[in-house]
């Protein structure tokens, strides 16, 4: 089912480059319509299919575009938005439309269909994509993800982020799930409980804990094939908090032992070489995240009594308290990420007693708490760097949650409960297997 | 088990040429001129240094092999998804009551790995059964409450676990009877959300794994 899915999209994907290369040219130093402005988003219609079995694409386009955060997002009737089955720029216009997206094709899924962006301020086609649609199922909602996050990247310049998924765990296992809440499916693994999932950066490879009898060991599993390796070493100890180099050619992870926890790096590229980057002496350092310049880590410690977020260089050297803590005040902080655009870190800090997430500002050292309701723990990127997904209990049970920094809208995402430990995907998941 | 103690033979024997038998007695009188006595005394000191040689290198050899073997069954159970396993129930042949004292659990203070003088007198009791069954060989498993990180918690429970092997280990239990492992906030004894119930999941949990026959 999986591999089916991702061949899918590998054949789909060079179609519709393509066929975004016959696109028009966009007029050079020109942005049509729209700039982005928090609070202020422009507002796109999604606009009626001519047939009753692109129902279901478009509902899937609107959702995406919903959940893009960038828009706000209208379903006008179809007396007002067409006429003579095109749009009707002036009572698109009335409404107060800036953009609206068709999808034109007479064959529904299966068949080959246009996707066109409208300006409906200039009343003209502003980019269009030609693609065929998978028939059904998994492959046809993820193609129409990409289209979505092509949308989007029309519009604001840069791509949604609805063809990615999210792993997670929940009673010990490891899920996958797309950000819109749909495609839920367990990932085979090794142990149970398997842990503290990591993508690769080309989306191809998931590192993992996996509780096994005898060991704690670090796991690497082909999502496709499903094959694994132990990362040498690991067999011994605890072995948590996996993360990939940005370039993917090193891991960073903690193992602990008798003499403690810390930091190492391992060779992913050349299946050797651990290098031990911090020495705790009764503390310990875990929790490893890359800034996206591959240069430095920053990473949990419980040197200073509790564990507090740290930083230093990709060779160990420079170790410095990244954020301002009092001693005793400040609750434990945990679970750090470092942002795609490298100027943040998520985490988790105890505020009387609960998690909270926080993003640190590295500019500027401030923290600001994002979340205040319930427990909520573990955010992880999605590589727009404006979404975070995380572990709440604010709906009454744990379950994964997605905020958008930038308007702080929050939704919960539909998956089993007690999940936990979610990992966003690279954006390049799918766009890897069109090469 | 036959095999065993047939592979285990020649080490044995080595063993009893080379430490077992008390030196031999120097020569009261000074034999002069005798070659063949002397020429028999470096032989066997000879063989004496080989075999404590081949003692040593066959211990190490063992060694490596067993953690080989660990190694190997580790990457083995990550090929297949499979469930934790850990004995369970009171160990054959080790008495009723000294079993239960190497079960008892021992606890700690919130995000602490060090032991209070309680549990340091349930290890000193621990310590006196471990010293007359010189075969046991213990599992310690560190557990953590549900507050703080999935992540920091496994770190924490291998810290707690390592805390007590070395207080052990100080009271001479040899490390190498003794390992160690965290399950972090996985295991909680008591599902509850009190601090009851998270001072109860605070602790070390102790398993035979080996000897008690």
């Amino acid at each position: 089912m999986r591999r089916g899915w991702l061949v899918a999209v590998a054949m789909l994907a060079p179609a519709a480059l393509r066929s975004q290369d016959s696109t028009r040219p966009a007029p050079v130093g020109v942005r049509v319509g729209i700039t982005y402005t928090p609070g202020t988003r422009p507002s796109v219609a999604v606009l009626p299919v001519a047939t009753a079995s692109l129902d279901s694409v478009r509902a899937i386009l609107l959702r995406d575009l919903d959940y893009s955060d960038r828009f706000e997002v209208l379903l006008p009737p179809p007396t007002v938005a067409m006429q003579g089955g095109a749009p009707n720029y002036p009572g698109l216009t009335a409404l107060g439309t800036d953009l609206a997206v068709a999808v034109v094709g007479a064959g529904g899924p299966g068949g080959d269909v246009d996707v066109q962006l409208h300006d409906v301020r200039a009343g003209s086609v502003r980019n269009h994509l030609s693609l065929q649609l998978p028939a059904g199922g998994e492959a046809l909602r993820a193609a129409v993800h990409r289209v979505a996050d092509e949308v989007v990247r029309w519009a604001t310049g840069t791509p949604g982020v609805a063809a990615t998924a999210i792993l997670f765990v929940s009673d010990g296992r490891l899920w996958r799930v797309d950000p819109d809440g749909a495609g839920l499916a367990n990932v085979p693994a090794a142990g149970r409980p398997t842990l503290s999932p990591a993508w690769s950066p080309d989306g191809r490879t998931v590192a993992y804990t996996a509780f096994v009898p005898g060991g704690r060991p670090l796991v690497l599993q082909d999502l496709a094939s499903g094959s694994r390796e132990v990362v040498p070493g690991t067999e011994y100890g605890v072995n948590i908090t996996p993360e990939f180099s940005p370039d993917g050619r090193r891991l960073a992870y903690a193992h602990g032992d008798e003499n403690g926890t810390d930091v190492y790096l391992y060779d992913v590229a050349r299946h050797c070489c651990v290098t031990r980057l911090t020495v705790g002496r009764y503390y310990d350092n875990l929790s490893p995240t890359w800034s996206p310049d591959g240069q430095r880590l920053a990473f949990v410690s419980s040197r200073p009594g509790s564990p507090q977020l740290y930083v230093m260089s990709a060779d160990g050297s420079g170790q410095e308290a990244l954020a301002r803590f009092d001693y005793g005040a400040t609750g434990q902080s945990n679970g750090p990420e470092w942002s795609p655009d490298g100027q943040a870190i998520a985490f988790h800090r105890e505020v009387g007693g609960v998690p909270q997430v926080f993003v640190l500002d590295l500019a500027t050292r401030a923290v600001r708490q994002i979340t205040g309701e319930g427990r909520n723990e573990d955010p992880t990127w999605a590589p727009d760097g404006r979404h975070l997904a995380f572990a709440s209990t604010r709906g009454g049970v744990r379950q994964l949650w997605i905020v958008d920094l930038e308007t702080g809208r929050m939704r919960p995402l539909a998956a089993t409960g007690g999940a936990r430990l979610p990992a966003w995907s690279p954006r390049r998941t799918f766009l890897t297997e069109a090469r | 088990m036959m095999a065993r103690l047939w592979r285990a033979g020649p080490a044995v024997v080595f063993l009893a040429v080379a430490c077992s038998k008390p030196p031999a007695p120097a020569p009261t009188t000074p034999v002069a001129a005798a070659p063949d006595l002397a020429r028999a005394a470096d032989s066997i000191a000879a063989a004496r240094r080989d075999s404590a040689a081949a003692a040593a290198r066959a211990d190490s050899l063992a060694r490596a092999e067993r953690e080989r073997v660990r190694a190997d069954s580790v990457r083995m159970s990550v090929q297949q998804v499979s469930a934790d396993t850990a004995p369970k129930g009171a160990p054959a042949g080790l008495a009723a009551a000294d079993s239960a004292l190497l079960a008892e659990p021992i606890h700690f203070d919130y995000d602490r790995a060090d032991i209070g003088a309680t549990d340091q007198a349930q290890l000193d009791r621990k310590v006196a059964v471990l010293a007359a069954h010189a075969r046991l060989e213990i599992r310690i498993a560190g557990n953590c409450d549900e507050r703080g990180s999935t992540e920091y918690n496994l770190a924490l429970g291998e810290r707690r676990a390592a805390a007590a092997k070395r207080y052990l280990a100080a009271h001479g239990v040899a490390a190498t009877r003794v390992e160690i492992v965290s399950y972090g906030k996985e295991h909680p004894l008591d599902p509850g959300h009190s601090e009851g119930a998270w001072a109860k999941n605070r602790r070390d949990d102790f398993v035979v794994t080996k000897g008690a026959r």
